[in-house]
């Protein structure tokens, strides 16, 4: 089987699930005898694979990624006529003989159909967040749902991270249910190393992620316990972030870390001791995956999708501050409770493998074919 | 001729309230928000709707009908009591009403259905045996012969105990780790107590109380002529059927046929000749024991391992376990009964329950009984009300 896959990030170069996605389950499906080209954009360094029948095919350059919004002032107006001319460099760049075209997300999803359409084959389409998750369901654009939408009727399978996924594409998108088979998501574990008395928070700083919950948390958990709290990564919300410690009064201790290389993530996983998804709107989360494979207990938002798959974790409501601060503080004074968590969330996260994704992947595949 | 003996677990926790950390040390807050009324009344009422009140008044229209052949046990637990005295006194008229027909025995066990059994000395358990004394005398004006820890956990050291306390059985489960080859239809003598042994038959109990409704199980639908049948292909002299008593109507709903299995079942078992029906102090009475049990460790009736892992199974459980049981001295120290009710109330097993973390198959039975999200809640719940009882003693 050949495989025209589109996809947009690829490890190192990436900022989210997508690209962490695409990176496992590509890998394993080559390891199960499937063909795949990957194309994405053309990054500042040359990407290649160490597996002959997976082959990344970068396809000119581009400035937009898939978390980008027209608002963005860097993108100065230009952003649809990017994306637009994106997508049709790609309608002529994939050339080949393919059983099928899988794309994901928003970005790629009019080339995926132009595609579908110019050289006959079946579109699986995987989706990872919709428009509804990025804008944290306050002012979803329109624009982005009718390329969404069009892009879910036209394909022939579809693939969700999660049931909360697969519901928001049947209800808000009025997709058949039928078309639609869950996949939850899978991580490279980490690996566990000596804990510091950190609570951490990693993200991109956007409302859709909630670190504002996080730091209305941390006020409440420094009022009874002592302990530092991590903020990382970047994003639009970064300023107001750091007014919002200083308001609180806990600007001393708050660290912001800014963007982090891939082997500082897996250092800050590492030495926390309670890593914390209080995000409104997750289609999965896979950071949570990571955080427990680091041996990191987690509180992750009742809704993320990794919470109805994953059954050692605490959950909460990202608004419930309170009982966040609850879970948080519990989590460091008694010590029974983070030991058993990490215990049995490092036994749990072995179930959730890139191998499990590929053949479930491989099934939706061989269903269409 | 081998004799049915029916015996009913009743029991109902006091479950708790949402406690979180900010909660602890506002001494200025009554024990009694450490429990949740609401919650609980209305399951009670929910249950006694359900359960109670039907299948006592089946079971009392059975009885009467087969002239008080047919013949039962019950256990009442003392929290389960504080229920039906609070809430809906006509339950307990209605388990009167069955004791009544002299066709029903009582059995014995700790008031608070705790895990006071498993504690270093044996002094506090005892205290709780007796209060379980007192409220069936005070209640029913009589006096247990045979006596059931708290879901049937059971080793030499209790066995001893409870022959020390006068009575003449004690009831556990079957187990092949206990009995090996032997069959649990038979009685046994305790290797260190000179008091005999009821061992429950789990496989015929789990039929009725976790296989009826299940359709893939070979034996589904499960009638009573069919049950009845493989009863009396059994040999030995007592088949021990010990049930909670929430299977029916509550585990095991209306609609899955399990009150017509019940009605029916007298009357096909005494369609055979050799069967009849006792009551655990009648079995006790009526036969001897045919070998020694020898159980240095805790056994229990509780999920696949049948020891005492359902509880303190993990380092949350044993945490928990702990710190309630260290505190006992200054508890008692305090000379407030408000306070030992609470501390005791804190005691009852079902809290522990909660907390475990064990494996699918277990689990899944352990989420349909916990008012809580996962067991890591009902640690951090639990745990916090320890702390803050701690804090009003320490």
């Amino acid at each position: 089987m050949k495989v025209a896959m589109i996809g947009w990030e690829y490890p190192p170069f990436k900022v989210g699930g997508l690209g962490t996605h695409c990176y496992g389950l590509t890998r394993s499906l080559a390891d199960k005898n499937v063909s795949i080209d990957f194309y994405m954009p053309k990054t500042k360094h040359s990407l290649s694979s160490d597996k002959d029948n997976l082959v990344i095919k970068e396809v000119g350059e581009t400035e937009i990624f898939p978390y980008d919004r027209p608002e963005d002032k860097k993108l100065a107006g230009q952003f649809f006529e990017n994306v637009y001319r994106y997508n049709d460099l790609l309608v002529q760049k994939v050339n080949g003989k393919y059983d099928l075209i899988h794309c994901h997300d928003w970005l790629t999803m009019k080339a995926g159909v132009a595609l579908k359409e110019k050289m006959d084959i079946p579109l699986v389409l995987t989706v990872h967040s919709t428009e509804y998750d990025r804008s944290g369901w306050l002012y979803p654009n329109d624009w982005f749902i009718n390329i969404e939408k069009e892009g879910m009727e036209k394909a022939n399978k579809i693939i969700a991270v999660s049931h909360f996924t697969k519901r928001v594409i049947v209800e808000k998108y009025g997709i058949n249910p039928d078309k639609i088979t869950v996949v939850h998501n899978a991580v490279y574990p980490i690996g566990e190393s000596e804990k510091k008395n950190i609570v951490l928070f990693l993200g991109r700083l956007t409302i859709q992620k909630g670190p504002e919950f996080f730091l209305k948390a941390a006020k409440k958990v420094l009022e009874h316990e002592d302990t530092r709290f991590v903020v990382a990564g970047t994003g639009d919300m970064l300023p107001r972030l750091i007014n919002q410690a200083v308001d609180l009064g806990i600007s001393n201790r708050v660290i912001f870390t800014g963007k982090l290389t891939e082997e500082e993530v897996k250092h800050i996983y590492q030495i926390s001791s309670v890593y914390v998804m209080p995000s409104v709107s997750e289609p999965f989360g896979i950071t949570a995956l990571e955080a427990i494979s680091a041996g990191t207990p987690t509180i992750t938002s009742k809704t993320a999708g990794v919470s109805e798959a994953f059954q050692n974790c605490l959950r909460v409501d990202f608004w419930d501050t309170d009982e966040m601060a609850n879970k948080i503080i519990s989590l460091l004074r008694y010590e029974p409770l983070h030991k058993t968590l990490a215990e049995q969330g490092n036994r749990e996260i072995n179930l959730f493998t890139w191998d499990r994704v590929a053949d479930k992947t491989l099934d939706v595949y061989r269903g269409i074919t | 001729m081998p004799s049915v003996c029916f015996y009913f677990e009743v029991h109902q926790p006091m479950r708790l309230n949402h406690f979180s950390v900010f909660n602890i040390g506002k001494n200025d807050d009554s024990l009694s928000t450490y429990f949740d009324r609401k919650l609980n009344q209305d399951i009670f009422e929910k249950v006694a709707k359900k359960c109670y009140l039907p299948t006592n008044r089946l079971l009392l229209d059975l009885i009467n009908e087969f002239n008080g052949k047919f013949r039962i046990s019950f256990s009442l637990t003392g929290t389960f009591v504080e229920y039906c005295e609070r809430f809906m006194p006509e339950v307990l008229d209605s388990f009167k009403d069955l004791f009544k027909t002299g066709a029903v025995d009582l059995i014995e066990e700790t008031y608070y259905h705790s895990l006071s059994s498993l504690y270093d000395e044996l002094d506090e358990f005892e205290e709780q045996v007796k209060m379980h004394r007192q409220m069936i005398k005070r209640i029913f004006n009589y006096e247990p012969k045979v006596f059931r820890n708290t879901e049937a956990i059971y080793d030499n050291r209790i066995a001893k105990k409870i022959e020390e306390l006068g009575y003449k059985g004690i009831v556990t489960e079957g187990s092949e780790k206990v009995l090996g080859w032997r069959s649990p239809n038979f009685l046994y003598k305790s290797i260190n107590a000179d008091i005999k042994v009821l061992m429950r038959n789990y496989k015929l109990s789990d039929d009725v109380g976790f296989r009826f409704s299940v359709r893939d199980w070979p034996g589904f639908p499960l009638t009573a002529d069919k049950y009845a049948h493989w009863m009396s292909y059994c040999e030995g002299d007592v088949i021990n059927l010990f049930i909670d008593y929430e299977t029916f109507g509550e585990h095991q709903w209306t609609e899955t046929g399990i009150f017509d299995f019940i009605k029916h079942l007298p009357g096909e078992v005494l369609k055979h000749k050799h069967l009849d029906f006792v009551t655990v102090s009648e079995a006790v009475d009526r036969y001897n024991a045919v070998g020694e049990i020898d159980v240095p460790w805790a056994i229990s009736w509780a999920d696949e391992d049948r020891d005492v892992s359902t509880w303190l199974g993990n380092d949350m459980q044993i945490a928990c376990f702990n710190e309630l049981r260290d505190i006992e001295r200054e508890i008692k120290k305090q000379d407030d009964n408000d306070l030992l009710h609470a501390w005791r109330l804190l005691q009852t097993s079902d809290h522990l329950y909660y907390v475990s973390t064990k494996g699918f198959e277990d689990g899944n039975v352990h989420a349909y009984f916990s008012p809580y999200d996962a067991p890591y809640d009902g640690f951090i719940n639990y745990m916090n009300i320890l702390q803050d009882l701690k804090q009003r003693v320490m």
